[in-house]
């Protein structure tokens, strides 16, 4: 016969078991008189706990005690904060890397602007169209693009006439009545009119276009 | 302060209506070499007047111009600036089909209107120069800062091709059977549909219609060149925009340009030229290459009825090889319908159609014969 260790009698005791261990540790303890002794020993010492635990001592200040304990956690959080403040550096350093890259934007930014205000214009546009070519040589052919900012411009052609429209300012390119007008439209940034001079009998087309042409 | 500025403002267009026009005609600008010589400059009834808070030039000029070469001159570009006003933008005013021998005079007539502000600076609003002059030995003048070479040499390219089917016509069927061409030429004139025309240089729609890729469908043009390959634009609703296309140069020559014409159809079957999608290139026997463009064109309503694209069709309209010569589509590619069905007669043939018009058959006849 297996008796329960004395941790499982303990708790038995105390009826701190799960179901299945209280069943069995009772069904074993209900048969076996040394290990009903060891519990009764067990409960007695217990209850004696009990009793002395009971008795509050008569010159217990419970008002100095509580702040006591108060004074104790406002010390602790006053040195908890004076603590942090030596583990967080004030002033972070400087790093060398980011002023070594600063130095040298700076210097590529004078050398640019020099450069490109000394630079003739014809040799400017010789490099641009080298730089553009290479670009369409990778990625196919692009029609040229508009100065920036061009996208405020808007073409417009009907029957009647052409406009081209920039912040409220208007050029406009009249023709007078005529059969037969042909309205046309080049994605390169241009658009048409095309008529027939009912007096000169002369086929005239009118255009307007985006600053780039 | 505000006072101040509330009388300038009111009293600053009576100033200018008051003054003379000569501080708003344009300036002539002409070369010192210029084949060309200005004989009279005509303003018309050019105006300019007050509208709100700016200012609008009405300016009609009629320019008389003499050759003064020992060449004719075929055709001719001025070109128009107004710096001030859209610094953005210009004009130029091309005429074509010409045939002016030396020392003979011809008018260019320039429409234009200006809406500035009334803060405008003094001097002339508007600048007219030359931009080019084409001969009919093909030779050129010009600072050519609008690619008027080009343009004017495919006016006359398409000029001489079709003087000649026309001549041909004369010949095999006589004045009956070129009278019957002429007819043709102004039905389809007639019924060619023709849309206003918005373009705004992004790639941004503006309205509020799902965006979906087309893909292009192409004209089968074996005299062509240049083979289109794949293509694809984006559509929303009213608006088309970033057409992509890839081609391949199928000719034993290099090319350096070519322009595809783009046509539009819409759910309820109408088809319109949309424009055409221009691209400089450098393009080797055998080799493809991709046009890209983020322009977007918007065609606004008309009639009640807003447009909604449904497909695409593109094709060749003009190609130019390294060597400065021009391919044109042939007048048998240009009896494919869908193309007589959208495309404009070349400059020449409403030239002819409309001396047909007002002076009968013989004027006609008699005209191809100078040619």
């Amino acid at each position: 016969m297996k008796h329960p260790n004395e941790v499982q009698l303990a708790l038995f005791a105390g009826g701190d078991l799960g179901f299945w261990d209280r069943w069995r540790v009772g069904r074993h303890v209900a048969q076996c008189s040394t290990c009903e002794g060891e519990v009764q020993t067990l409960r007695s010492a217990t209850a004696q706990v009990r009793e002395l635990t009971a008795e509050i001592p008569k010159d217990l200040n419970w008002e100095r005690l509580s702040d006591e304990m108060t004074g104790n956690i406002r010390v602790g959080l006053a040195a908890g904060e004076a603590i942090a403040g030596f583990d967080r550096p004030l002033v972070r350093p400087l790093r060398l890397g980011w002023n070594a890259a600063m130095v040298v934007a700076c210097a590529t930014a004078v050398f640019a602007i020099a450069f490109w205000t000394s630079v003739p214009q014809l040799q400017k546009d010789h490099l641009l169209s080298a730089l553009r070519r290479i670009r369409t040589e990778r990625i196919g052919t692009i029609p040229q693009r508009p100065a920036a900012g061009l996208d405020d411009v808007v073409i417009e052609a009907s029957s009647t006439g052409l406009d081209v429209k920039e912040n409220g300012r208007t050029l406009s390119l009249m023709h007078p009545r005529s059969d037969g007008v042909t309205v046309s439209i080049s994605m390169k940034g241009s658009a048409g009119v095309r008529y027939v001079d009912a007096d000169t009998g002369q086929v005239t087309t009118n255009k307007v276009y985006y600053a780039e042409q | 302060m505000q006072s101040s500025n509330f009388v300038a403002r009111a009293f600053l267009p009576m100033l200018f209506i008051g003054s003379s026009m000569a501080g708003v005609l344009p300036k002539i600008d002409l070369p010192k070499d210029s084949p060309v010589a200005v004989i009279s400059s005509d303003p018309g009834d050019s105006s300019e007047t007050a509208r709100g808070g700016a200012m609008l030039l009405d300016l009609h000029t009629a320019l008389t111009l003499r050759n003064a070469t020992q060449r004719r001159i075929r055709g001719i570009t001025m070109l128009v600036t107004a710096q001030e006003v859209t610094p953005g933008g210009k004009g130029s005013v091309t005429v074509t089909s010409l045939d002016v021998g030396p020392g003979e005079t011809f008018p260019v007539r320039i429409d234009l209107r200006l809406l500035r502000p009334l803060q405008a600076a003094a001097g002339a609003p508007v600048q007219i120069g030359l931009d080019g002059v084409l001969f009919d030995d093909l030779s050129f003048y010009g600072p050519d800062k609008l690619s008027s070479r080009r343009s004017l040499t495919l006016c006359e390219y398409e000029a001489r091709r079709d003087r000649k089917y026309f001549k041909s016509l004369l010949a095999q069927g006589g004045e009956e059977r070129l009278r019957q061409e002429i007819l043709a030429s102004m039905t389809h004139s007639a019924d060619r549909p023709t849309l206003d025309v918005q373009m705004v240089r992004g790639g941004r729609a503006t309205n509020f219609d799902p965006e979906k890729e087309v893909k292009f469908a192409f004209l089968q043009q074996p005299s062509s060149p240049i083979e289109p390959m794949d293509g694809m634009a984006r559509i929303a609703g009213n608006e088309a925009r970033a057409p992509r296309l890839e081609v391949r140069n199928r000719s034993d020559r290099a090319i350096r340009y070519l322009e595809m014409g783009w046509i539009l159809h819409d759910h309820s079957g109408h088809e319109f030229l949309a424009g055409s999608v221009p691209a400089e290139l450098s393009l080797a026997p055998g080799q493809r290459t991709k046009i890209l463009d983020n322009t977007t064109l918007k065609f606004p309503q008309k009639g009640g009825v807003q447009l909604a694209i449904e497909s695409m069709t593109g094709f060749v309209s003009s190609v130019e090889y390294a060597d400065g010569s021009l391919w044109i589509p042939s007048r048998a590619d240009l009896t494919n319908s869908q193309l007589q069905r959208v495309m404009a007669p070349s400059d020449e043939e409403q030239r002819l159609v409309q001396l047909y018009r007002k002076k009968g058959i013989k004027a006609l006849v008699a005209e191809l014969g100078k040619f």
